[in-house]
């Protein structure tokens, strides 16, 4: 027993004596490596501690290692440690500088689809991914780096990857709009190596990583070269107003991808007989608090003319000649030229779910368009607050013009045109005579083939305010599909989804499972351990 | 053959074995005895290449312990002190294990051969865990024979068993004498006597006396030894008549009698009674003492202490 | 020659150890009950084709200390080591034969698990791609932590000093995966990360990427494990 306890206290010391120089020569190693550093110090007081440990735990060894005794074995095993050590230390990060490697997986992961390799052919200008990691996404960073560097490798160094630390650098992450870990953006390098800030756009980020990066890439590939304005000096919503009532994210959210987003006086326009700026992909009506002008509407009709494209977000106004007011010039001329228009009616639905009956979720979705990715009323549905009713003329006679439905109310609800006591006490009626029957349109969209003009209309804006959006996805969607057709992002950057492809889901019924339980809990282990009593017992009988 | 020459080991500030030299003819048995602590064992590991020498040299059939110590281990058989096995292995698969690992390559034969000569060949399939200590001492030699080295080491072979398996393994031994080198370690000076052609004494890390062990024991003894008891004389006259004796040089208390030393082999039993009984004293008891090999190191060690 | 005996002998010493059944059998039983968690929790989705290697990964830090405290051990205990010392052959190929035969028994035993993979292709059609990488890199993985387990062997005379200090060593060198948790330096803790076994493995082998690098970071520990092995056996001669 007394020799245990020693034998143990001498392998103890040992233990520590190997960490005592585990840590002086990671020091030493350090230091010429990286320079000084915390690290260094750090090396060196656990070598100390490991030294002190082994000096107390065996003070003869220790003795007699200093004095001599087993100098010249122990010598020789450290040196010669060291330079085994430091000779795979240099091959490990020669090789890992080379990057070899080998996709295994069948879906091949890790290699490039031709989707991909497409787009970075399209790369004519440096582009840098920078990585946003902090050391608690370390091994995040790592995984997706192996995509990152794919692309690096495949655009021949056109494409390069850096990452940074944001609690290092936050002023640069500042600059780049990281708001949290593991974000990466995208942007242009300057022909001296620095960053063009002038086009940032966020990578967003799924676990789907290549088809991830080859639609940020191919989104800031048209960077630049969409501008969206937003009309303002009307009362709009603002797009740099980051309260709940305002529209900052959604601003934030198109400027990420790669969308200029611009303000626009379209008063002060028409008083000086201007035009909207020849680079205008689309204009955005959020919410004006009146009506437009005669001028104001020939610019907009001149704007559309040469293939213009209008979101308009209009909203219930109580005791006012609202935006788009139902016989008013402007919804006139949308009607006429798209077939769609605003009533001056409130959307009363008894389906909804929420604690009112203002607050609509969009009951039905039409599928037939693109608008509809991704909208489902059951998973992602769309959250109105007071919407206002509109019209599609679905038989509008110039055949140039295509236009459809996208959301609508649910069959038990009906729009209420007594907007004043509605305002005033909160209270409505049906009323059979006056009021509009349901379900009603919410969002409608009209397209003009000759001019490829593109008009959105969504009979709400609240919506699209950072308060919802930031909690409603659906809401999120419906912004950003009607958003990426109008501005024609979506003809620059789509792509099929087939090139990623992912992995088979699994479908199995009860008895599959208790099948399979049976066998690998307790078939296979059972088998092993009766293989084993079987074999003991036969050589204890010997 | 074995060759050793200042063979030196310290550990730390012990000297275990203190320039040590000899020689050993091949087909010799040499026998190495001391007591406790004396270097035996350590000598033999640095013979059997376990621990470097601290300094000196030795050569087993020539080959260097130091330089060229694989070759050096090849030639040697090897049984330690605490014989080491592998309590789940059964008796053949040990000795094959160890036949294998120095380098026979179809060892099947020579185990059996091996197996008979140290009887455990009807155990063979017996796992070593339930063999008794006797035929883990005789798996011992079975596995430092079993490759047929021309040197054979064996620390303290006989240690711990019967005495009829301690005649069978000095028979064993004996046997090996053909055409083997055998150093063997030992307390027991009559095992020595027995099987060894020369003998080494050693204490203290050095060889205090070496030569046949019959020469050897008249040597040491310087004579025979007698006991003897006397009744009714005072310790000083008894003294003084076992003194004045011819032939015997010294006479020391023993117990309840005296311990006479004599200087030739004469036989002077005859010349004792005599005497006693003359000097009208009664003979309670006289007996030749074989010299225990105790006494011998107390001799050695007694000379060696007052040398220094 | 010599590692070759040595190999066989611990072979036959795990085939005929009961503690090595009992070993298995935890590990396809621990091994079986994650597998079928993750059939349950990934029903109608994808399931991780690396799910069994995953496990093991973890499971290593606990095994591989049992499977190998004994190897060097249990030898100087019984005192067989100053034979295997006098027998005329290298130090280093009785330490590589034990290795060996450690790692063999492993394969083994990852072998028996590639069973649950065939039940797994009975639901699905995992990506077999995938499994095969996580494959290749839990066996690496696993042949390091059976190395790092022999050098404890080797350090002490007591198995289990040896099982406890290399599952104190191995679950740091797990740990150290997480390393960005605690250190907030970001180079500092892809260093830390990049000598953890995990940082080797869970970033690549386990997502269906075999890298090179990987692959010498396991061959590199098990070399140098090896090596600091053998010195420590050796050191059993001058101590
Ligand atoms: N590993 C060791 N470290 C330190 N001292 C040792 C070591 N091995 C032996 N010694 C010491 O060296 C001396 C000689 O020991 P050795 O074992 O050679 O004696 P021995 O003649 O074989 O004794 P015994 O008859 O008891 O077997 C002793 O004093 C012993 O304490
Ligand atoms: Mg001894």
């Amino acid at each position: 027993m007394q020799k245990t306890i020693t034998l143990t206290r001498g392998g103890l010391g040992a233990f520590f004596s190997l960490i005592g120089f585990g840590g002086i020569v990671s020091a030493a190693v350090l230091l010429i490596w990286g320079g000084f550093s915390t690290l260094v110090i750090a090396a060196l007081i656990v070598g100390l501690i490991g030294m002190i440990a082994w000096w107390r735990l065996v003070p003869d060894d220790f003795r007699a290692f200093i004095s001599g005794r087993s100098v010249r074995y122990g010598t020789a095993t450290i040196f010669t440690t060291v330079l085994l050590v430091g000779i795979i230390v240099m091959g490990y990060l020669l090789i890992a500088r080379a990057a070899v490697t080998w996709d295994l997986t069948i879906s091949q992961r890790f290699s490039l689809t031709q989707t991909s390799l497409n787009v970075i052919q399209r790369v004519n200008r440096p582009i840098q991914i920078s990585g946003f990691y902090t050391a608690r996404a370390a091994g995040l960073r790592e995984i997706d780096d192996q995509y990152w560097r794919l692309y690096e490798t495949a655009s021949d160094g056109m494409i390069r990857r850096q990452y940074y630390d944001p609690e290092e650098v936050p002023a640069l992450a500042q600059q780049f709009g990281v708001t949290e870990d593991a974000q990466v953006f995208l942007s242009y390098l300057n022909d001296d190596g620095t960053i063009d800030y002038s086009l940032v756009a966020r990578v967003f980020l799924t676990d789907q990583q290549e088809s991830d990066m080859t639609l940020a890439i191919s989104r800031l590939l048209v960077a630049g070269t969409l501008t969206v304005y937003f009309s303002t000096g009307f009362g709009e919503r603002s797009p740099t107003d980051d309260t709940q009532e305002g529209i900052s994210f959604i601003n934030n959210g198109m400027r990420e991808s790669g969308l200029v987003t611009l303000p626009l006086d379209i008063g002060a326009l028409a008083a000086q007989g201007g035009d909207i700026p020849e680079d205008a992909s689309a204009l955005v009506f959020a919410r004006p608090l009146r009506d437009l002008t005669s001028d104001e509407v020939a610019v907009i009709a001149r704007y559309m003319d040469r293939g213009g494209s209008l979101l308009l977000l209009s909203d219930v106004l109580f005791n006012r000649i609202p935006f788009m007011d139902q016989g008013g010039e402007f919804n006139n001329w949308l009607w006429q030229n798209y077939g769609l228009r605003a009533l001056n009616a409130a959307v009363i639905d008894f389906v909804t779910g929420q604690t009112t009956p203002l607050e609509i979720i969009g009951a039905a979705i039409y599928d037939e368009t693109d608008f509809s990715e991704n909208l489902d009323p059951a998973t992602n549905p769309v959250l109105f607050r007071i919407a206002r009713a509109i019209d599609v003329n679905l038989s509008i006679e110039n055949t140039d013009i295509s236009n459809g439905r996208l959301i609508r109310s649910s069959e038990q609800s009906y729009g209420e045109t007594d907007l004043t006591t509605l305002g005033e006490t909160n209270t409505y009626e049906i009323d059979e005579t006056t009021d509009v029957p349901g379900p009603l349109i919410l969002a409608a969209w009209a397209w003009n083939q000759r001019n490829d003009s593109r008009v959105f209309l969504i009979g709400d804006s609240d919506f699209a305010s950072n308060g919802q959006v930031a909690n409603v996805v659906g809401n999120g969607i419906l912004f950003t599909n009607a958003m990426n057709w109008l501005s024609h992002l979506q003809d620059e950057v789509e792509f099929g989804a087939q090139g990623f492809s992912t992995g088979v889901p699994m479908f199995y019924s009860r008895d599959q499972l208790d099948t399979i339980t049976f066998f690998v809990v307790f078939l296979i282990p059972t088998a092993v351990l009766i293989a084993g009593a079987a074999i003991w017992a036969r050589r204890v009988r010997r | 053959m074995i060759e050793v020459e200042n063979l030196t080991k310290k550990y730390g500030a012990l000297t275990a074995v203190d320039r040590i030299s000899f020689k050993t003819k091949p087909g010799e048995i040499v026998g190495l005895l001391g007591p406790n602590g004396a270097g035996k064992t350590t000598t033999m590991r640095m013979l059997t290449g376990f621990l470097p020498p601290t300094e000196g040299s030795a050569r087993i059939s020539g080959h260097d312990i130091d330089t060229d110590s694989i070759e050096a281990r090849r030639a040697v058989g090897y049984m330690p002190e605490r014989i080491p096995v592998y309590p789940d292995m059964t008796v053949r698969a040990y000795v094959t294990f160890w036949a294998r690992l120095r380098g026979m390559r179809r060892p099947a034969s020579q185990v059996d051969k091996v197996l008979k000569q140290v009887q455990l060949f009807d155990r063979r399939d017996t796992l070593i865990r339930h063999l008794s200590k006797g035929m883990r001492q005789r798996l011992g030699l079975a596995q430092a024979l079993v490759h047929d080295p021309p040197v054979i080491i064996l620390d303290e072979p006989t240690i711990g068993i019967d005495p009829q398996q301690v005649i069978e393994v000095r028979e064993t031994v004996r046997a090996l004498r053909a055409n083997h080198t055998v150093l063997l370690s030992t307390h027991i000076l009559s095992e020595a006597e027995h099987v060894c052609d020369r003998v080494l004494i050693i204490n203290k890390g050095q060889i205090v006396a070496q030569g046949k062990p019959g020469d050897l024991r008249e040597k040491l003894q310087g004579g025979a030894l007698l006991y003897v008891e006397i009744g009714g004389a005072t310790a000083k006259d008894a003294k003084a008549l076992l003194a004045g004796i011819p032939n015997v040089t010294s006479v020391e208390k023993e117990d309840k009698g005296w311990r006479l030393r004599i200087s030739t082999s004469v036989d002077v039993r005859g010349e004792v009674s005599k005497r006693i009984m003359s000097a009208g004293y009664t003979l309670l008891e006289m007996r030749a003492e074989t010299t225990s090999l105790e006494a011998i190191f107390l001799e050695l060690i007694s000379k060696e202490g007052s040398a220094t | 020659m010599s590692t070759w005996v040595v190999f066989r002998r611990e072979v036959a010493h795990y085939a005929g150890s009961p503690f090595a059944y009992l070993i298995a059998f935890a590990i396809l039983v621990l091994t079986g009950l994650l597998f079928r968690e993750e059939l349950v929790a990934t029903e109608t989705t994808i399931p991780n084709p690396a799910v069994i290697p995953n496990a093991l990964s973890f499971f290593m830090v606990v095994f591989a200390p049992l499977l190998t405290m004994r190897l060097v051990a249990e030898e100087k205990r019984e005192g067989t080591l100053e034979l295997l010392l006098t027998a005329p052959v290298p130090d280093g190929s009785i330490v590589i034969g034990k290795f060996l035969g450690a790692w063999f028994y492993y394969t083994i035993v990852i072998g028996i698990t590639l069973l649950y993979q065939i039940a797994l292709s009975s639901v699905t059609a995992p990506d077999l791609g995938h499994t095969i990488a996580a494959y290749i890199g839990i066996w690496l993985y696993g042949g390091a932590t059976l190395s790092v387990g022999i050098l404890f062997s080797a350090l002490t005379e007591n198995q289990i000093v040896a099982a406890f200090l290399s599952m104190v060593a191995l679950f740091l060198l797990w740990l150290a995966d997480l390393a960005g948790q605690v250190i907030s330096n970001i180079d500092a803790a892809r260093v830390v990360r990049a000598l953890s076994l995990q940082g080797h493995y869970s970033t690549s082998f386990a997502v269906g990427l075999v890298r090179m690098e990987d692959m010498v970071f396991f061959l590199g520990i098990i070399l140098i494990m090896i090596y600091l092995a053998t010195r420590a056996v050796e050191s059993n001669r001058w101590r």
